[in-house]
């Protein structure tokens, strides 16, 4: 069949801007060594790899999680605690502390992806609420509301951004080749299958259930892994901070933006809009910034649903080739959406 | 654990458990009809009691009035919202609405911070920290009267279901969308009704809240997590449902904060909601989702 020779033939990056473009960025430290940059580039970074991440569920799969900040926050406290009481240092702790927030939504998502339905919008949506609860509630070993610090990494202040930039550019690269190897698996089809219409895929032999289980788990390691390089980048953690809701809400706003279920659709949709919200948030009065920002992020959500559904690149790819007048957003297109009772 | 404590923790969970009901209600009732959770229902709720609080502070009207002036203003905002913009999308696509609700939720959170700073806020009455004995038992005031007014606007949602032409619509199309569609029910104007009921109903405890615990902006997050814990162990779209589940969690929130901790008692919802799913999906009084090829 001529779709998988597709999907089968070459290594993950045909073309050679992305390589180009990855040059770049590893030489930008040493020619820009300022920290304003650096520090805008390290988060851009961040948010594209864990958008890419829920990408894998949210795009690829149809399942739009509520609840990544959860898995970010743990991955947090995790390595926070990793560090103060055993020692072990944040850069070699963070993919393991990913794991662990892979086996936890892999726990939810037994819990709530075994069927269809509202379970999955349900469980993420209390999951960051009741994390943010328990490392509230549970003093004796978080420090509850007070938070934990962590030591200091021993470089010169100039130089401390460098590693988390390098740590960060490599989850983003990671991230967009687990993406990519997704995209052209078997694996992946059967993700989309299940976007497109889960009875069907079941029907033809999906295993959903353990698709759905197992590409979430995926998801979430990124922002795990993310959780723990932030927490060291901060060298403090809190329930507040840890479990900013924002996070979540720049995840899917990137998501969406870019394109859902396209490999670099969240890329674009980070690298545009998480340097566009830091300029913004300079120009709003301190008193207030936290609450608009929160509340203009909320008002762009609603607009990208409304007018953007199908994002950056699908909606250019469409009005590039022209294709016959379908506003329906994609996974509505194939399956026909129909409630029983 | 005495029979006095107990007794005590029972008066007071039934009392709140009658608030719950109430704003559990209009969350279930617009699953029921859209098949959508209403991420925002809470930050309704709670938009509720902030309208409250500035009625009260600056006109002197007493929270049990506004009850009865917010009602129709969140009618009226609801049946817009839906008719305008909610609407259009459910019928797309069900992803995108939860998502468009979660931005709702986001943007009322995020203006109630910038009218009203984030500090904690409670309307105090002249009757808020009344009292009085029954028997051996401590029965506050204010969450008698929260208990009887949710009793009394239950009862009138459940005369309307049960009695009349657009109770039995609205019935029908929770059921079965497209069979009432059949029968000649103009389901798209059920809906919006619907949804516009949930919302007054919304605004109706909005009020409640603010009288018996104390809110700031983000304390929706609480609430939808105690809200969803009570539909889904109701059945998902079921009032009847939630009316029970709303009652148990609110006696086992209180037996919680007395026997183990008060820190602890909000996590008796998630332990429910996580436990429910696992063993029984459907929840009490749900039924199990048919899946069509």
């Amino acid at each position: 069949m001529r779709l998988e020779r597709r999907l089968g033939q070459g290594w993950p990056l045909r073309r050679g801007w992305p390589w180009a473009g990855l040059v770049l960025l590893l030489l930008v430290p040493l020619v820009l060594p300022e920290g304003f940059y650096l520090d805008l580039l390290m988060f851009t970074f961040m948010y594209a790899a864990m958008s890419v991440g829920w990408d894998i569920m949210g795009g690829y799969a149809g399942y739009v999680s509520l609840g990544h900040v959860g898995f970010f926050g743990l991955g947090s406290y995790a390595a926070a605690l990793l560090l103060v009481h055993l020692g072990l240092p944040v850069f070699i702790t963070a993919p393991l502390v990913g794991l662990m927030a892979s086996l936890l939504g892999a726990g939810l998502g037994f819990i709530s992806l075994r069927t269809r339905g509202p379970a999955f919008v349900i469980v993420t949506l209390t999951f960051t609420y009741v994390a943010q609860l328990l490392m509230l509630d549970l003093k004796s070993v978080t420090g509850g509301s007070q938070g934990l610090f962590l030591p200091l990494l021993d470089l010169p202040a100039n130089l401390v951004i460098v590693p988390f930039y390098y740590g960060m550019l490599a989850l983003l690269v990671i991230a967009i080749l687990v993406s990519i190897a997704i995209r052209r698996s078997k694996f992946g089809l059967g993700l989309i299958a299940i976007r497109e219409d889960e009875g069907k895929a079941e029907a033809s032999g999906v295993n959903t259930s353990l698709y759905k289980i197992l590409a979430f788990a995926i998801s979430v390691w990124f922002a795990g892994t993310a959780g723990a390089l932030h927490a060291q980048y901060l060298n403090y953690v809190d329930p507040d901070l840890a479990f900013e809701l924002i996070i979540t809400l720049n995840l899917i706003i990137m998501s969406l933006f870019g394109s859902r279920g396209i490999v670099w659709g969240p890329v674009l949709g980070a690298f545009i809009l998480y340097p566009l919200s830091a300029y913004l948030v300079f120009l709003v009065p301190s008193r207030v910034a936290g609450q608009v920002h929160l509340a203009a992020l909320g008002i762009v959500l609603v607009l990208v649903v409304m007018f953007l559904p199908d994002g950056l690149i699908r909606s250019y790819q469409g009005w590039r080739t022209k294709r016959p007048k379908d506003a329906r957003p994609l996974e509505a297109r194939a399956s026909i959406v129909e409630t029983t009772g | 654990m005495s029979p006095g404590l107990f007794a005590q923790s029972l008066v007071l969970g039934v009392l709140t458990g009658g608030m719950y009901a109430l704003m559990a209600a209009g969350l279930t009732l617009i699953f029921g009809v859209m098949k959508v959770i209403n991420v925002a229902h809470a930050a309704m709720i709670v938009m509720g009691a902030y309208l409250s609080l500035t009625l009260f502070r600056h006109l002197g009207i007493d929270p049990l009035v506004s009850v009865v002036l917010l009602v129709p203003v969140f009618l009226g905002l609801g049946a817009l919202v839906q008719w305008g913009v909610v609407n259009r999308l459910a019928e797309r696509d069900i992803t995108l609405t939860v998502l468009m609700t979660f931005g709702f939720a986001i943007i009322l959170e995020g203006l109630q911070g910038a009218i009203w700073t984030s500090s904690y806020q409670g309307i105090k009455t002249a009757y808020s920290l009344e009292s009085f004995r029954l028997f051996t038992l401590y029965v506050p005031v204010v969450r008698l009267i929260s208990a009887g007014v949710s009793l009394v606007l239950l009862a009138g949602l459940y005369v309307m279901l049960t009695f009349t032409s657009l109770g039995r619509a609205i019935r029908a199309t929770i059921q079965n969308r497209t069979a009432a569609q059949l029968v000649g029910v103009n389901v798209r104007l059920v809906t919006t009704i619907s949804f516009a009921i949930g919302i007054a109903i919304a605004g109706a405890a909005g009020p409640l809240l603010g009288m018996l615990f104390t809110f700031y902006p983000a304390t929706h997050w609480l609430w939808i997590g105690k809200l969803l814990a009570i539909v889904v162990l109701g059945g998902l779209g079921s009032l009847r449902g939630a009316f029970v589940a709303a009652m148990l969690l609110g006696i086992a929130e209180q037996v919680t904060s007395v026997t183990i901790a008060l820190d602890w008692a909000p996590m008796i919802f998630y332990v429910f909601l996580f436990g429910v799913l696992v063993v029984r999906p459907q929840g009490l009084f749900g039924t199990v989702e048919r899946q069509s090829l």
